[in-house]
């Protein structure tokens, strides 16, 4: 009988089976005391930063972590920074929605039709090289200062990854799931939203995973040049007042707000594919 | 009137140059009731057959007629029982069974009855909200019988239903299979490598040959449940046997085929 197509892009299935399992290391192995070995080397690295700072000695080089840590307790507490991070949240969620948008309607078109997916794959293959911060100049001619260029580049860092797990999701679909629904009398429709979409979810779930992931990190940079608001900004302008503690402060912020997106998507794929989990 | 006829099917697949003859020129009946088993080295094509009548693959030649219309493409009249029962993993065990039910649009209230009777029927009560994913075996290929058999299928389709479990299991799941078919009076097509699965669930047997062409087509009429120390019993699996001894093995090329 017709043997299900090779998925074209089946790296994306290991990659996911990397990154859905946090209770298994890059080892592969599982972890029972994680939280043992994030506290040893958290504190390597703090012991090692604190003897760099005695040794320095120049706290615009380098601050010590404790007036870094007191500069992000005020960071947290300061509502100019809240604003800022919500100017740029803002902006990551109008990135990622169009993202998602584009992403899994064209990944949904390339997976479904062969024909769509010869037209398409020569073009992504190659635009998706350029990297991203290379399209910035280009997007502040086109949008000018403000918004326009960081919505831009979040939903262009975003969308290959969707598109690419999605269409990858679409082909590692059996074919036995499209011939026992078409046996159990399912039309292209039913088909559509009962295997298709259900069957390729965890996929596209991860795709999203790691485009949201990709347009957090590349709003930062583009709000350093393209904005006049928003958390990059603030970084820049921490920077430019000398307050490099207050720098350091916003970069470990701007982690720990990715660190708690990734994880909410994260815990959201959790929730939507429930027939995934033992 | 037979509820499947096959006719002069013959199916050819063609690699490059090299043209390799699977089915040649089978004809067959199966009447209403009838629990038909085909038999075969492996190679031989049955699982292409079976793909054929279920239509996810043409014929290169011949036709295969079900009840009165000729089959061009899968259908809800001929359901399938997969040999990895494709359960949908994304459903849980209530939504399987009731997905054919919906999609050939029977009535709501029907639906919830007839749930409950397969559910009753393949001791499946109470496991109606899990996913397939926590289901064993057995389990899984209960559901899968009665998922086929929700809307009374003109035929069932299996395709070695219980080639995953071990002989044990196959047993009990034998035993089990046999007594919803009796309940459900179904009538089956079952493609299986194993000749005492064969005996003891069917009322016919056709072995087919290496080359593609029916060898032997072998009535068994004994009582039902099945006493594997029968002597009758005994004496249709030797025979059986000696018809598939005879069948000269298929040429390793060949064997890509099925």
């Amino acid at each position: 009988m017709d043997k299900p197509q090779r998925p074209l892009y089946s790296a994306e299935v290991t990659r996911e089976k990397l990154i859905n399992d946090v209770r298994k290391d890059m080892s592969g192995k599982k972890n029972r005391f994680p939280q043992l070995y994030w506290i040893i080397t958290l504190a390597l690295l703090i012991g090692i930063w604190q003897l760099a700072a005695v040794h320095i000695h120049f706290a615009l080089l380098m601050p010590s972590p404790w007036s870094t840590f007191k500069a992000l307790l005020q960071s947290v507490a300061d509502p100019k920074i809240l604003i800022a991070l919500l100017i740029t949240l803002k902006r990551v969620g109008i990135g990622f929605a169009v993202a998602c948008l584009i992403g899994i309607s064209l990944g949904y078109l390339m997976g479904y039709s062969k024909t769509i997916l010869r037209f398409l794959d020569p073009l992504t293959n190659s635009v998706r090289l350029i990297p991203i911060m290379a399209w910035v100049p280009l997007t502040i001619v086109w949008f000018g200062l403000g918004d326009g260029p960081t919505i831009f580049l979040i939903a262009f860092a975003g969308l290959f990854s969707i598109m690419l797990s999605t269409i990858s999701g679409v082909h590692d679909i059996s074919a036995d799931y499209y011939n026992a629904a078409r046996s159990m009398g399912a039309g292209r429709l039913s088909i559509f939203t009962h295997v298709v979409i259900p069957g390729s979810l965890p996929s596209v779930l991860t795709g999203m995973r790691i485009g949201l992931g990709g347009g957090w990190m590349s709003v930062i940079c583009a709000e350093f040049i393209a904005t006049s608001s928003g958390f990059g900004h603030e970084m820049v302008y921490a920077e430019t007042m000398l307050e490099t503690n207050k720098l350091i402060a916003l970069m470990i912020l701007s982690g720990l707000v990715g660190f708690t997106i990734d994880r909410g998507m994260l815990l959201l794929s959790r929730k939507v594919i429930k027939w995934k989990n033992s | 009137m037979p509820e499947l006829n096959v006719i002069n099917l013959s199916k050819t697949y063609t690699n490059g140059r090299k043209t390799h003859q699977v089915l040649d020129d089978i004809n067959f009946a199966v009447n209403h009731g009838e629990f038909l088993s085909i038999v075969g080295p492996s190679g031989c094509g049955k699982t292409t057959l079976l793909n054929i009548i279920a239509g996810f693959i043409p014929t290169s030649s011949g036709q295969v007629i079900a009840g009165d219309k000729p089959v061009n493409g899968p259908g809800p009249d001929r359901a399938f029982v997969f040999q990895n029962y494709a359960l949908f993993p994304w459903m849980t065990v209530k939504d399987n069974i009731l997905y054919p039910m919906k999609m050939q649009k029977v009535d709501i209230q029907i639906r919830e009855t007839r749930l409950n009777e397969l559910l009753t029927m393949a001791h499946l009560g109470g496991k109606e909200t899990l996913y397939p994913h926590h289901l064993s075996g057995g389990m899984k290929q209960r559901v899968a019988v009665i998922r086929a058999l929700a809307c009374h299928p003109r035929l069932l389709l299996m395709d070695e239903p219980l080639g995953a479990v071990d002989t044990q299991m196959r047993h009990k799941l034998q035993l089990e299979l046999e007594a919803i078919f009796r309940k459900d009076s179904a009538t089956v097509i079952m493609v299986t490598h194993d000749i005492d699965e064969a005996v003891f669930l069917s009322d016919r047997v056709i072995v087919l040959s290496g080359r593609g062409k029916i060898a032997a087509d072998v009535p068994v009429s004994l009582t039902r449940p099945r006493d594997r120390k029968n002597t009758e019993y005994i004496r249709i699996v030797n025979n059986l046997n000696d018809i598939l001894d005879d069948i000269p093995q298929p040429q390793e090329s060949e064997l890509n085929a099925e």
